[in-house]
């Protein structure tokens, strides 16, 4: 077998296995995004601890505001504005569980890889976002 | 070239913004995908001292990762090798393609990895360990000439309990430029931050920063001879630090447990997180910019 052939046989390969694995993948993809009632049940254990709202702060500015945007930084990706009533009107256990689980559709990461109390510290900064909206990047 | 400066800047901006949330390992691979739109530039450094008065190898990688969405990660990588008292080569390439298979997290999390690599035998990353092992004790411009393109698949199996991350990676390779066995391999990883809870202050050396790990790797034979016989195995702490919002700074120390190891690999790698990458391209590529990032 000359070097040609089996150099377009291996890409061949790469893209049949690249092109089936991603078939595989939107056929599994679970549409909604819907929290479990138990995790909305979940109380913030940071809930009495004001002086973990500061670090809440830090972790967003590092991690969400890229995105979600605040007063002064636009959104980006389509992401929700985090000050807004129906993110608000969620209960702590609800972002603590989109927070934790992202949704891979909608290019929110899994953030499951911060400890779950830094999550918790999150979920109690989220409440305290002013209620100006976030200008849009278009 | 101001207007060079001015996409580079346009690109570099927002990555102040950014956290890079690097993980100690190596080797080992978990679930964790780059984020949507980020790239990702890492560079990284193998130290390989043989035993038995062999050559040092020491061993430059760089690695650039784009998350193209919340599933599916490729990776660039560019390696090289240089051998004491002998010579510097480039060792070739890889390409890597990581999919999620579960959208949601599990307590197992599975995804899918396929690589195609065009190195030679003196790449000495040692990015993965597959197969028997022995010694390098020939020349690199010997070593260079013998080409190997190799197609790899890894399971990788990662999950997430409270603050621990325990990963588990089987390594399946086969060089299609000869008529070698297919090899296997393993990794297996677990790590966790020194500090759970997030200070209020912007501090370098608060706990929160680092985060400590443990892997474990090495061959398992190939189909030939399916075992750990003649198989190089390592145990390897190390530790990451995240210097700021957007760079952080790795290293491990990999003791060889076999004779068929080296007798310790040092590896150090350094990590610069670009966030929104590819909006910034785009927006510059239709004209459009944020008011937060006009130049003035």
């Amino acid at each position: 077998m000359s070097r040609t052939t089996l150099e377009n046989r291996i890409y061949l390969f790469l893209m049949i296995v690249s092109g089936a694995t991603l078939l595989a993948q939107n056929a599994i993809i679970d549409p909604s995004w819907v929290v479990p009632p138990k995790a909305i049940e979940r109380q913030n254990p940071m809930r009495d601890k004001p002086s973990a709202f500061l670090g809440g702060r830090k972790i967003f500015e590092h991690t969400c505001i890229e995105c979600h945007g605040d007063a002064t930084h636009p959104r980006t990706n389509n992401a929700p504005d985090l000050s807004s009533p129906a993110v608000q009107s969620e209960t702590d256990g609800s972002l603590f569980w989109r927070i934790s689980q992202g949704n891979s559709r909608r290019a929110m990461p899994s953030f499951s890889n911060i400890p779950e109390t830094q999550r918790w510290q999150l979920v109690l900064y989220i409440r305290s976002i002013s209620k100006q909206v976030a200008p849009v990047s278009k | 070239m101001r207007h060079f400066l001015i996409v580079v800047t346009l690109l570099l901006a927002p990555a102040i913004r950014s956290i890079a949330q690097e993980n100690p390992y190596f080797v080992t691979y978990d679930h964790h995908m780059e984020e949507t739109g980020n790239l990702e530039i890492s560079t990284q450094g193998t130290i390989a001292m043989q035993k038995h008065d062999l050559p040092t190898l020491v061993a430059p990688l760089l690695e650039l990762e784009y998350g193209w969405n919340g599933w599916w990660t490729s990776e660039l990588y560019l390696e090289g090798s240089s051998q004491m008292h002998d010579s510097a080569v480039f060792a070739g390439w890889r390409l890597e393609n990581r999919f999620k298979v579960l959208q949601r997290e599990h307590w197992i999390n599975p995804v899918l990895y396929f690589e195609f690599e065009d190195v030679n035998e003196a790449s000495h990353i040692r990015k993965e360990i597959v197969g028997h092992d022995e010694p390098v004790t020939e020349s690199l411009s010997l070593l260079r000439q013998s080409k190997a393109r190799e197609l790899e698949g890894k399971l990788i199996l990662s999950s997430n309990v409270h603050s621990w991350n325990i990963s588990e990676n089987f390594i399946v390779e086969k060089n299609t430029s000869s008529s070698e066995a297919t090899e296997f391999g393993y990794a297996v990883g677990i790590s966790r931050p020194l500090a759970t809870m997030a200070s209020g202050t912007d501090c370098k050396l608060c706990r929160e920063n680092f985060r400590a790990a443990l892997e474990f790797y090495g061959g398992l034979g190939n189909t030939e001879v399916f075992g750990l016989p003649h198989t190089a195995q390592f145990i390897a702490p190390g530790i990451v630090w995240q210097l700021n919002a957007a760079n952080s700074l790795k290293a491990s120390t990999a003791f060889g447990l076999t004779s068929a190891s080296e007798r310790t690999l040092f590896r150090v790698g350094y990590t610069y997180e670009i966030q929104g990458f590819g909006h910034k391209v785009r927006q510059m590529l239709s004209g459009k910019t944020n008011k937060g990032d006009k130049l003035n």
